[in-house]
């Protein structure tokens, strides 16, 4: 199986071509100040039996923007695919913008294509469990947000 | 009782006549039918037939430049092939609107009887609009809610009756301006249902109102306004089905609800036009604090269709629901969804969406959540669940999620498959045969949004998508 990490802004397109091809794409990122992020990101199957997973996440702070654009294309006769697509984003203050867009266009019958999205905070209970346990708030939010990067 | 019209389906080569209410009336009674096309001289027309104020002619003329200005969208469906100037965009099939069934005229008497309206009324329903083509002809509303102060009339009559009430709220949700087909509905707009619910007033029982189209290349442009006061609760739903024309028609309405404080309204659209429509509808309700919102939305009939209805969650606490279902055949294309707009705090909505798609049908989720800067702790969630039948369907979903606040919480999914192995292995070694399994298979998936309609139309909608799927899979 191929894996693509992803690193920066821009525009990415990944076609599966050969029957059988896996891939997985992963993009982890962590905005702080003024960064901006704009991934558009197209996986398109077009041969039988390929699989792909594609995972998104990132986390915003300061005045930080995410703009998430993924699109699955399950091409006509790419038979007994299975797609994945997560985009899944951390606000960690008030400025934070996130816009995340996942796709779908399905254009054969047998697959299992599938995509998620959430956009969220800081969970208060894990927050009041490490802060209970001596950790300061920076400190816990940091480390709730590297484990929310890390899986 | 049949209101909405199972489509036989079984084979590709989709035959007209298996429509059941593929029928139609001639046409030569009308009291009056304009000529094909657009221009501002039909459009004064049609306010001079009225005998409309001139603020109201003025926002049709404005409209109508807005309409030529705009360009056809290039998004969604395949708008290219409809021919404006071949639509009649104003068709009058009676000299006025009755109380009394006895007197509506014997040719479309058939039509609704045929279409089981007066026995619902009688069974089921608190008040009846019946629209042929542009003008409501027939309405009805049980006393004890007129007592109560429920007005439920057609739009063209409260423009009379209560013009101050109409002005107040025409357009203020969605403007000419909104979209194309929003424009071209202010501008030709006819019929379609005028409801005022008074604070504190509950309807029991569905105000429904029946949309038919009869004759060929029409158009029809009903424009619906429900305003629910604080505490009340109205359900409205609305049928639709067209004779079986090979030239296309246009059906273009815009929706206005306003849903006041503590309020609830509940909309439910059956949409079973015949496939050469095309169905291009703008809804949106305005929620108030602590009110609700809940669209019930089933799509398939119909060319194509472009019907995102939304909220616009304005007051604290408001909440919104969107229980979509789109079913698309061979040549046609449902491309629904709704659109969630969360501008106070404490908001909540959730958009649930099934699509089925067989034989060479396509079907499209599309929608948009966006949560404002002042939306703290709003919550959205969407999830969309499509089954496509066979190779030559299609499905998509775009689905866009715009959040301008940290402390929300915003989940989206959706899913595409087809009917499982398993699932179908399972119930034919219980000895069901594969269409029986596959049918189980199916009402199951919709199971969950058909639950949400009425008991009687929860039966009508599973007797129809099991007509649907017949000889359909496998």
């Amino acid at each position: 199986m191929k894996t693509i990490t992803l690193t920066h802004s821009g525009s990415y397109t990944y076609t599966l071509s050969q029957a059988g091809s896996e891939l997985a794409v992963i993009g982890r990122f962590w905005l702080k100040g003024q960064d901006q992020l704009d991934l558009h990101l197209t996986i398109i199957h077009a041969a039988p039996r390929t699989s792909a997973t594609t995972s998104l996440k990132a986390v915003v702070a300061g005045r930080g923007v995410v703009n998430f654009n993924g699109t699955i294309i399950v091409k006509p006769g790419a038979s007994q695919t299975n797609s994945f697509l997560e985009e899944r984003v951390l606000l960690l203050s008030e400025k934070a913008r996130a816009n995340a867009i996942p796709n779908l266009e399905i254009m054969s019958a047998d697959v299992k294509c599938s995509h998620a999205a959430a956009i969220g905070q800081i969970d208060a209970d894990q927050l009041f469990y490490l802060m209970s346990r001596g950790l300061s708030r920076p400190r816990a939010t940091h480390l709730l947000a590297q484990g929310f990067l890390d899986t | 009782m049949s209101r909405f019209a199972p489509k036989h389906t079984t084979r590709q080569d989709l035959q007209p006549q298996t429509y059941e209410h593929g029928y139609s009336s001639p046409t030569t009674n009308y009291a009056f039918i304009s000529q094909p096309g657009l221009s501002s001289k039909v459009v004064e027309a049609i306010s001079a037939y009225k005998t409309e104020p001139p603020w109201l002619r003025h926002s049709r003329l404005a409209a109508y430049k807005l309409f030529t200005a705009k360009p056809i969208p290039t998004w969604g469906g395949d708008l290219s092939q409809i021919d404006y100037d071949a639509i009649h965009y104003y068709l009058k099939p009676t000299a006025a609107e009755t109380k009394s069934w006895a007197e509506v005229p014997p040719e479309i008497k058939i039509t609704f009887d045929r279409l089981g309206i007066p026995q619902a009324e009688r069974a089921v329903l608190a008040g009846v609009k019946a629209q042929y083509d542009s003008e409501v002809i027939y309405g009805s509303i049980k006393k004890m809610l007129s007592d109560q102060g429920v007005i439920f009339i057609s739009t063209d009559e409260a423009v009379k009756k209560y013009p101050d009430l109409f002005k107040q709220y025409f357009g203020t949700l969605i403007p000419a301006g909104d979209n194309k087909f929003a424009a071209l509905n202010t501008a030709v707009w006819s019929g379609g249902s005028f409801v005022y619910v008074p604070a504190g007033v509950t309807v029991t029982l569905p105000l429904q109102a029946y949309f038919r189209i009869n004759a060929p290349q029409a158009g029809q442009f009903e424009r619906t306004l429900i305003i629910a006061e604080a505490g009340s609760q109205v359900h409205y739903v609305e049928g639709c089905t067209a004779p079986a024309f090979s030239s296309a028609s246009l059906h273009s309405a815009v929706v206005e609800i306003f849903v006041g404080p503590g309020a609830r309204v509940q909309y439910t659209t059956i949409q079973n036009w015949y496939k050469t429509v095309y169905n291009l509808v703008t809804k949106r309700a305005r929620v108030e604090t602590e009110g609700e919102m809940i669209w019930t939305d089933f799509n398939m009939g119909s060319k194509l269709s472009m019907k995102y209805p939304g909220y616009i969650l304005a007051g604290k606490g408001a909440r919104g629901e969107t229980l979509s279902l789109a079913l698309a055949g061979p040549d046609q294309h449902q491309d629904t969804g709704s659109k969630a707009v969360h501008l106070a705090p404490y908001t909540t909505s959730t958009i649930i969406s099934k699509s089925i798609s067989k034989g060479g049908g396509r079907t499209s989720y599309r929608g948009l959540v966006n949560i404002g800067p002042q939306a703290h702790h709003s919550k959205s969630k969407v999830v969309c669940d499509a089954l496509l039948l066979d190779e030559l369907s299609r499905s998509d979903t775009y689905p866009t999620n715009r959040i301008f606040n940290h402390q929300v919480s915003l989940e989206h999914e959706a899913t595409v498959s087809k009917i499982g192995a398993e699932q179908l292995f399972y119930l034919m070694s219980r000895g069901l045969t594969e269409e029986a399994a596959s049918k189980l298979i199916v009402s199951g998936f919709v199971a969950p949004l058909v639950k949400k309609l009425p008991l009687e139309y929860a039966v009508e909608m599973n007797r129809l998508i099991d007509l649907e799927m017949e000889g359909s899979i496998g």
